[in-house]
């Protein structure tokens, strides 16, 4: 096998533990897929709901394996003006004017129309050059000298023709620009797509990336995640808190908390030096919690259920 | 190494998946047997992980895929000595040395047993008998080796040709065939021989055989689960996509609901939504510029921002009367199912008096919707009632976006259906489209006053199973998108 780019993701428990280093405690089915992804060149697109780690799994990779990262929020009505490249229309301006000023030495002493053509395509066409790109995120990523992580975050929230654009990028790792011809990466980016599945996304798009669907994280997990976070937080409360969120997500709600939810209740539990979860204090916190009313009441309603259960009774 | 022996079962797998409706490209293929080949095939869960990444490509497809890998590559299936065996060289030679070395070290009771019991004059003497008790197979069944019995079965699959099974039916003789295969005749004359002289021997042989019987049975279901299932499973969905929507019977609803989802699935994401660009708003500085170059700066063609969403509108009227209300549960059905790609679909439904019923279709499941339908709606027919209904109802809303379904076997009991006020809807509205569950060579017959309708609709057809539903609504989607 030829040298990869990224050392650090030449083998999948070495993934697990460099990731946990830096933060992010990563599932084995994590790891494979990471790995898989730098061994076959592949783009890995992540599903999943709201605050599971998504883009935080990108940031990490970029971390571990020390390369740049070259972020794309998409959003509706992006377009390839401002993912790909853009033209620099007012150096183009200029330029046309420095020719036209220009234009009288070049020509001086043609005979005919002929000649003159010809002396004027002898001087090359730097109208469409690469001096007068503008390199958006996705040309960016493909510049990089030794590699980068390109993160396309929710995709799904694009439109749908901007997934065509993507695909060139996603499987050739080249970008066409008709003017100029096709810029190939210097170095193949790690590319991670996330989405949170508001819409179905295209079958050619899916078929260029490798699949992984990262879920609500079991409670040992979610434990060890919250340790490796906030290490701050006393072990015993910090149990009660994530069995308390485990009970929350089985309740009917709206939006149900995730990772990073569960992470910022943990710091402002810190924050308050609370050494133990009880009612008065849950009352103040939910918030931090549950995002929207209606969840915030029906939790209350069944707060001493949920805290029994926190006891681990 | 395992890697050709890994990929053919990897192959394998990937026909069942296609197989349970998980869509696997070529190109999908390729990346999973190099997935595999850089996994290794020593980890059970490590392997399933990577495949999921490279063949699952939802979150839905990932729950059969997982299914189908428990399925498929049972527990002790994926040990490498089992993958060897698919190698094509000489596993009945390695099966030999392999329960040669097994038989010294691991000879448990019930093997000694029926060695003990054959301790006699007449076993010994019998020359076949006596190769048979030292046949890799029967000490593979005795010391219950699981690997090298695993590798003889593997094999004598292939001689017996069992991965060609294709009907359920077809199990009994590729079980026997398969056993023939593996040498389980000359048990079963050692059986018949100690029936009556050594009862023991006989039970013991016998609970061999049985034990044989299981496993090779075990290894043809597996084989008709993988190659032929699926098949059976497309040829009935073929068939039930044929049959006329009236003669579906309710135990086929299940499938048929199935069949319907996936139907709508491949119809919505073939016609995502589209856009067009809007030709006011906000300029397109950019874009602008960079057109004028072309008329010396001068902004000749102008671009915009803004991109207009096309917002087709479907309603569509059902008769529900008796002779028709059966179709008219599945296309409304069918519309329904469709609701990603056609947001605003308005069903009214009629026999006499027509009432509009969209807001059932939010309120309740679909089947239950429907059912209300014909409870409320079901009766005699009378066209001209149902039209004047519908004018009143809904005229003012139709605009060059909506397309009118109407679906109905146009038979008014001879009275005028009053085909003008047809008229006047097919002049407001983009498309206007008549689906008639009755053959084409019975418009026009009887009371049918099909044929005059033809000429007040875009489009007149014939639908009467699911097959023609599909290809309508896919024209109509790739109409109303424009493609």
């Amino acid at each position: 096998m030829e040298t990869t780019l990224y050392p650090q993701l030449d083998d999948v428990t070495a993934i697990s533990t460099a990731f946990s280093e830096a933060g992010y405690i990563c599932t084995p089915r994590i790891a494979t897929v990471v790995y898989l992804a730098a061994a076959l060149n592949k783009p890995i697109l992540v599903e999943g709901p709201p605050g599971v780690g998504k883009t935080e799994l990108a940031k990490t990779c970029a971390e571990v394996i020390a390369k740049p990262l070259v972020r794309l929020q998409c959003y509706e009505g992006l377009d390839e003006a401002k993912a790909l490249y853009e033209w620099k229309y007012g150096k183009q301006l200029l330029y046309t004017q420095i020719l036209k000023e220009q234009l009288g030495d070049i020509l001086d002493g043609a005979k005919g129309l002929k000649e003159s053509i010809q002396r004027l395509h002898s001087t090359g066409d730097v109208f469409y050059a690469k001096e007068f790109l503008e390199p958006r995120p996705l040309l960016r990523a493909m510049e990089q000298d030794d590699g980068a992580v390109l993160l396309i975050d929710e995709i799904d929230k694009a439109d749908f023709e901007f997934e065509s654009l993507l695909l060139e990028v996603l499987s050739d790792y080249q970008i066409s620009i008709p003017e100029i011809g096709t810029i190939q990466a210097r170095s193949k980016p790690m590319v991670f797509l996330t989405s949170n599945d508001t819409r179905d996304l295209s079958d050619a798009l899916k078929r260029r990336c490798l699949h992984l669907h990262i879920p609500f994280p079991s409670i040992e997990l979610e434990s060890r995640i919250v340790t490796a976070r906030v290490p701050e937080l006393e072990s015993h409360l910090s149990d009660q808190l994530v069995r308390f969120v485990h009970a929350i997500r089985e309740l009917d709600l709206k939006k149900s908390p995730a990772i990073s939810e569960t992470l910022d209740w943990a710091r402002s539990l810190l924050l308050l030096h609370a050494n133990q979860l009880d009612a008065k204090l849950v009352h103040d916190t939910l918030n931090v919690l549950l995002k929207y009313e209606e969840d915030i009441v029906e939790a209350e309603g069944q707060l001493g259920k949920l805290l029994k259960i926190a006891e681990g009774l | 190494m395992t890697t050709t022996a890994g990929s053919n079962q990897l192959l394998a797998f990937i026909k069942f998946l296609r197989g349970k409706d998980v869509p696997v490209s070529p190109a999908d293929t390729l990346d999973a047997v190099h997935a595999a080949g850089l996994l290794g095939y020593d980890d059970r869960t490590v392997l399933r992980d990577g495949l999921a990444a490279v063949l699952a490509k939802s979150t839905f497809e990932e729950s059969t895929y997982r299914e189908a890998f428990d399925l498929f590559f049972a527990p002790q299936q994926l040990d490498t000595q089992t993958l060897e065996s698919g190698n094509g060289e000489q596993p009945a030679s390695t099966s030999e040395n392999g329960a040669d070395q097994d038989k010294t070290t691991t000879a448990n009771d019930s093997a000694q047993s029926l060695e003990e019991l054959l301790q006699n004059p007449t076993a010994q003497e019998d020359p076949t008998l006596a190769g048979l008790m030292n046949s890799a197979l029967m000490n593979a069944l005795q010391s219950g080796d699981e690997s090298t019995l695993a590798m003889a079965i593997e094999a004598a699959a292939e001689t017996a040709k069992v991965d060609e099974i294709r009907l359920f039916t077809q199990r009994g003789q590729f079980t026997r065939r398969l056993l023939d295969a593996l040498g389980e005749t000359a048990l079963r004359d050692a059986a018949i021989e100690f029936e009556k002289s050594q009862p023991r021997a006989f039970e013991e042989i016998q609970r061999l055989r049985e034990n044989l019987r299981y496993r090779a049975r075990d290894r043809v279901e597996r084989a008709y689960l993988v190659h032929a299932a699926g098949d059976t499973e497309d040829f009935l969905d073929d068939a039930l996509s044929e049959v006329r929507l009236a003669n579906i019977s309710p135990h086929q609803m299940a499938r048929m609901r199935k069949l319907m989802d996936r139907m709508a699935r491949k119809l919505a994401s073939r016609h995502g939504r589209r856009r067009q660009r809007k030709r006011r708003g906000q300029l397109n500085v950019p874009m602008t510029l960079r057109a004028s170059v072309a008329t010396d700066g001068i902004p000749f063609n102008t671009h915009w921002r803004q991109v207009q969403r096309k917002r087709p509108q479907i309603m569509a009227i059902c008769d529900v009367s008796g002779s028709v209300a059966a179709y008219a549960k599945f296309l409304l059905m069918f519309l329904y199912a469709l609701q990603d790609v056609l947001p605003r679909t308005r069903s009214f439904a009629f026999s006499s008096s027509l009432g509009e019923v969209t807001d059932w279709f939010s309120e309740f499941p679909v089947e239950e919707a429907v059912s209300r339908v014909n409870r409320v709606y079901g009766g005699a027919t009378d066209y001209a009632r149902a039209f004047t209904d519908f004018n009143e109802l809904a005229l003012q809303d139709i605009n060059r976006a909506t397309t009118v379904i109407i679906l109905g076997d146009a038979r008014n009991n001879n009275s005028d259906p009053r085909l003008d006020l047809l008229a006047e809807i097919k002049a407001k509205c983009q498309r206007l489209i008549w689906l008639n569950p009755e053959p084409r060579l019975a418009w026009g017959t009887g009371d049918s006053a099909m044929l005059k309708v033809t000429q007040h609709c875009h489009i007149a057809t014939e639908c009467n199973n699911l097959k023609q539903l599909e290809r309508i609504i896919d024209t109509l989607l790739s109409a109303m998108h424009g493609n």
